[in-house]
């Protein structure tokens, strides 16, 4: 420690002693590091969870907003996908430091308590902006409005998907003359179009993506499947779980069967196998823009109907406005307006994969041109969705207690038959559970369609 | 493998080189030497490896089969990281919130320590014993409670909501107290003697003193405040606020597809210890050392 | 800081002349009021610990008895309820489970593992520094990074650790590998910290102990069993305790690994993990509370059997 290490430990504390002070100054401010306002009048903070390709086309239409409506500054924030970002708004709400607009998946809506967390819709500034009842499908619309006030409004609706390599399904002699996938109607036909994909796909890779570890995929296949059994969750009321054990049986049976019948690597990564050359992959709509990107000939179609009946799970993007107290004025105007804006341009988001959920888009010459979206945009009419409780909804709390045990079943550390079992017993708990929010259970408050 | 053991490597060659007028290479010292090569090269390859990939093009970075070296290096991620903005903001944040932490609990467990170790009042012994029960609580035992208190307070998403939950390390008031009860109080008594007050005599007398237990006690909070995750990824949900960890676990990490700006962004948050940690190893290492050994 | 140097030099200079004085009876009076009412200098921290330590603990030992939910409207007092769920709730006793299986695979690796390094490089002659950087360089990221990293290193196809070993081994998404995952990334991220500990309790073993063993004809293995390791005693009993307690509170590295999942088939889900998930998704803040209140619990008992069992040894020694 000579002499100039003097030196240098005095410059040191000299910048040491002004970071100090420009940190606790920044600190003072409490707004954090882009206090910066801009020199717009109105800023409409909103969240929303969308990454990847969905977010780059969310921030091409939120750049064509703002080129529209210079008075109006967007301050967009992404966040993680799943419990994160719902766990984030909740408690945003909560501590009165929410967003002006955010976005939520519409299962969510019932259970992320509706006046508490979430503020209604103005219905007349919508229309101003463009946006009425008509233009939507009414079920979908419906689903927003819980006690007779729109929570949520509906930008797409988004499906599980059924992807195949064109050029290894016409190997196999699995083309039809129109060039998509030969329809499958039965669990034998289906694995019959499996074992002749498999003699023809390139060797080390498996056959079928199914997301087998993963909890959420797992669950909403099952979703899908044991609504093309019919099987059923509650009355009506709420009050009485129906859940069919049997079907739920033969729905993990036959999703445990590829696993045993070898056509799935548990574990290996679904989208890059798809792209290396696997035949089939399950996976959301919004792999669309990645296999696109990839530039593989493919297609895609709703789930296939083994159970006999179409039916593929659905959920939607719906735009909510979080709970402010002080909710009103320019800035709420803004949210609305850039919410009906982003519904009505929903063109550039069909191109994600999802399907707009305003309906003159789906009429226009562009949507019908869009490969392979013209291809499941029938799965709109055929939608498997979770029961319209407080408990539902992606990720929620239904999903995270019954996506493990699909998993297990599926994984083989559980037989299907005591994972369906399990299954009752856990919704049966489920259903007589309170809404830790208001203190109801789903039949109290469950008269909400 | 092969890349991270030419580095080790070649920098071991470099430290060879300067060390060569010391003892002569023994049998046992080459063995010692061979072996502490590999265990090194195991520990830097992950990283090496995230610097490797940071320079792949996305595509490249999710590749199967993987590479160690990019086949074609490019800094698209880095200029990603840099043009999407989040990241530099959250660089700030984390600077903020850790000088902040830092420069109070400094304050605090100074004073505190000294108070418990060298005056008297009421009750002196039975507070230490409740502060010393603060050891067992922390974020991860009591983050709950402690985010009903804050959101209470009004500082969800607030840099204080950040900063003064971190402040009351109790720990660190243990440290300095065992400190400042190893100086001999003939320096204080003589000050005393001669007319100096209790605040005059800390700050001349005392705080000189205990640079080194201070600079750990620094260090130490500094590293731990940087690299927090829990705390901060509990109170903040506004992504502008965010400090690095939190903003690349919970923002960038989404789809986990972009492995090339993750790594980017990973070890941006990582260099700034690192960098200081090469400058100030000495100190760095006593630090560490002091702070854990205090706990004997 | 720059002036300090100045200042140890004055402060002895004051000493010097007090001490040839002879203490007078004023001078005893001054000494003793020197040290009084020292309340003032504690105040500013136990004022950030009441608010922040304290009342927290308070608050959720209250909330616990309640059915508060996150908007901290409307609670209502219920007893023993969620005390008495929480009892009966195997998913609870799962994640703990989780916990103390990470804690007992992790704790004796790392100590083995910190000793084995810090025997190295104190052993190693030449370029203490760079053993010193490589083996604790790793501590110094954040969690989440390492975890990331790992993570990518980790997942199947496109991660190096498959790659160079030839695996083909499902480490993130198999339920009897994942954990396993965990613990090797908790390794490597800090085995750094113990190593420094132990490092330095290397260094502070006096020369003379080893150069009498070696007059007496100890070869290096009797030197290190019969000097290093009882030396090593206390260091070992803080790196177990320090990292029994930092395991049992396992959530940084798991969550990030499994992308905020609770791993396959719930296999990596942490108590940590378990609380918050109750509280702040599933917004039941009275049960989480709940939750808190009895891992403060286990942690108390941890550091209270450690401190017990320090005591006896001690008594033991005399």
């Amino acid at each position: 420690m000579g002499r100039p290490g003097l030196n240098r430990r005095q410059l040191l504390a000299t910048a040491g002693g002004l970071t100090v002070a420009g940190s606790f100054g920044f600190a003072a401010l409490g707004t954090g590091a882009d206090a910066l306002a801009s020199g717009a009048d109105t800023r409409v903070r909103y969240w929303n969870l969308f990454s990847g390709g969905d977010g780059a086309n969310m921030i091409a239409m939120l750049d064509a907003f703002r080129k529209a409506n210079p008075g109006i500054d967007v301050k967009d924030s992404t966040l993680q996908w799943g419990n994160p970002f719902y766990t984030k708004l909740a408690m945003a709400a909560a501590g009165n430091r929410a967003p002006d607009l955010g976005v939520m998946h519409m299962g969510r809506v019932t259970g992320f308590s509706p006046g508490r967390l979430l503020d209604p819709w103005d219905v007349d500034l919508l229309a101003k902006y463009g946006v009425r009842e008509q233009d939507y499908n009414p079920a979908l619309w419906k689903r927003g409005v819980i006690d007779g006030k729109l929570y949520a409004l509906p930008l797409d609706i988004h499906v599980q998907l059924c992807f195949y390599r064109k050029d290894v399904l016409k190997k196999a002699g699995l083309l039809g003359d129109d060039g998509r996938m030969i329809p499958v109607t039965s669990t034998d036909e289906w694995f019959d179009v499996l074992k002749k994909a498999k003699a023809a796909q390139k060797k080390g890779l498996q056959t079928i993506g199914l997301w087998t570890n993963d909890q959420n995929f797992q669950w909403w296949f099952f979703v899908a499947f044991y609504t093309q059994l019919g099987g059923q969750w509650f009355n009506d009321a709420n009050t009485e779980v129906l859940f069919d054990a049997d079907k739920a049986t033969r729905v993990l049976e036959f999703l445990r069967r590829h696993v045993t019948d070898g056509y799935v690597i548990p574990g290996a990564p679904t989208g890059e196998q798809f792209i290396n050359g696997a035949p089939f992959t399950w996976e959301g709509n919004w792999s669309v823009p990645v296999f696109s990107g990839a530039e593989l000939d493919y297609g895609a179609t709703p789930l296939p109907p083994v159970f006999g009946k179409q039916a593929t799970h659905a959920e939607s993007h719906a735009f909510v406005l979080p709970h402010q107290s002080g909710r009103g004025g320019a800035t709420n105007e803004g949210a609305h307006e850039l919410a009906a804006y982003v519904v009505k341009h929903a063109l550039q988001w069909a191109a994600g994969g999802h399907i707009p959920a305003y309906t003159p888009t789906l009429a226009t010459a562009a949507y019908k041109k869009l490969t392979p979206q013209n291809e499941y945009v029938s799965a709109m009419d055929h939608q498997a969705t979770e029961p319209k409780v407080w408990f539902a909804g992606s990720t929620g709390v239904l999903a995270q207690d019954l996506g493990p045990v699909v998993v297990s079943s599926t994984m083989g550390s559980a037989k299907p038959a005591a994972v369906a079992r399990t299954m009752k017993k856990r919704l049966t708990k489920l259903l007589a559970s309170k809404n830790p929010m208001d203190g109801r259970t789903a039949a109290q408050g469950g008269a909400v369609v | 493998m092969t890349t991270a053991e030419t580095t080790a490597h070649t920098a071991r060659t470099a430290s060879t080189v300067r060390s060569k007028s010391r003892k002569p290479w023994t049998t046992g010292q080459i063995v010692l030497t061979v072996i502490g090569v590999a265990v090194s090269a195991v520990f830097v390859a992950p990283i090496a490896a995230a610097l490797f990939t940071s320079f792949k093009s996305e595509a490249e970075a999710a590749e199967i089969p993987p590479h160690w070296l990019p086949e074609v290096w490019t800094v698209q991620a880095w200029k990603a990281l840099w043009e999407t903005g989040n990241v530099t903001n959250w660089f700030v944040n984390s600077l903020v919130v850790s000088v902040c932490v830092t420069s109070v609990v400094l304050a605090v467990s100074a004073l505190a320590g000294y108070g418990f170790a060298r005056t008297e009042f009421r009750g002196k012994s039975v507070l230490m014993g409740i502060v010393m029960s603060g050891l067992m609580i922390s974020p991860a035992v009591l983050g709950v409670p402690l985010f009903t208190t804050v959101q209470q307070m009004g500082m969800v998403d607030t840099y204080w909501g950040m900063i003064l939950p971190q402040c009351a390390p109790a720990a660190m008031v243990y440290i300095l107290y065992k400190f400042f009860q190893g100086i001999p109080r003939e320096l204080e008594e003589a000050a005393f003697i001669d007319g100096a007050g209790r605040w005059r005599v800390f700050f001349t007398i005392v705080v000189p003193l205990a640079r080194p237990s201070l600079a750990a006690v620094g260090i130490f909070t500094f590293i731990a405040s940087w690299n927090n995750f829990l705390w901060p990824y509990m109170v903040t949900n506004n992504p502008d606020l965010m400090t690095m960890p939190n903003g690349i676990a919970t923002v960038m990490n989404s789809y986990g597809i972009q492995w090339a700006q993750l790594m980017a962004g990973g070890l941006m948050a990582g260099l700034p210890l690192i960098v200081v940690f090469v400058f100030f190893q000495r100190q760095i290492v006593a630090g560490v050392a002091h702070t854990g050994l205090a706990g004997q | 800081m720059t002036t300090s140097a100045h200042m140890t030099t004055s402060a002895q200079t004051v000493v010097a002349p007090a001490r040839a004085r002879t203490a007078t009876a004023t001078a005893t009076l001054r000494r003793k009021q020197g040290f009084q009412h020292g309340g003032w200098f504690v105040a500013p921290f136990l004022a950030l610990f009441v608010l922040f330590v304290i009342w927290p603990l308070l608050r959720g030992v209250w909330l616990s008895f309640t059915d508060a939910n996150i908007s901290g409207e409307g609670a209502s007092f219920v007893g023993l309820d969620n005390y008495r769920e929480a009892l009966n709730d195997s998913a609870m006793w799962e994640a703990l489970g989780h916990s103390a299986y990470f804690t007992l695979l992790v704790v004796p690796c790392i100590t083995v593992l910190a000793f084995l390094l810090a025997m190295l490089a104190h052993n190693i002659e030449r370029g203490k520094w760079l053993w010193r950087l490589c083996f604790f360089v790793p501590f110094l990221l954040p969690s989440t990074v390492a975890a990331n990293m790992f993570q990518w290193l980790f997942t199947q196809g496109i991660g190096l650790i498959n790659e160079t070993f030839g695996l083909d081994t499902p480490w993130l998404t198999d339920k009897s590998y994942a954990m396993l995952a965990i613990v090797i990334e908790t390794l490597w991220w800090t085995v750094g910290f113990s190593f420094l500990l132990y490092l330095a309790a290397l260094q502070g073993i006096p020369d003379h102990l080893y150069e009498a063993a070696k007059l007496d004809g100890a070869n290096a293995w009797h030197r290190t069993v019969h000097i290093t390791l009882p030396m090593l005693r206390n260091i070992t009993g803080l790196v177990i305790a320090l990292q029994i307690l930092a395991s049992l509170q396992l959530f940084d590295q798991a969550v990030v690994m499994m992308d905020f999942s609770p791993g396959p088939e719930l296999s990596t889900r942490s108590f940590v993990q378990y609380t918050l998930e109750q509280g702040f998704t599933s917004y039941r803040v009275g049960y989480a509370s709940a939750m808190s209140i009895i891992f403060f619990v286990i942690i108390a008992v941890v550091a209270l059997a450690r401190m017990w069992l320090l005591r006896n040894r001690e008594e033991g020694g005399r």
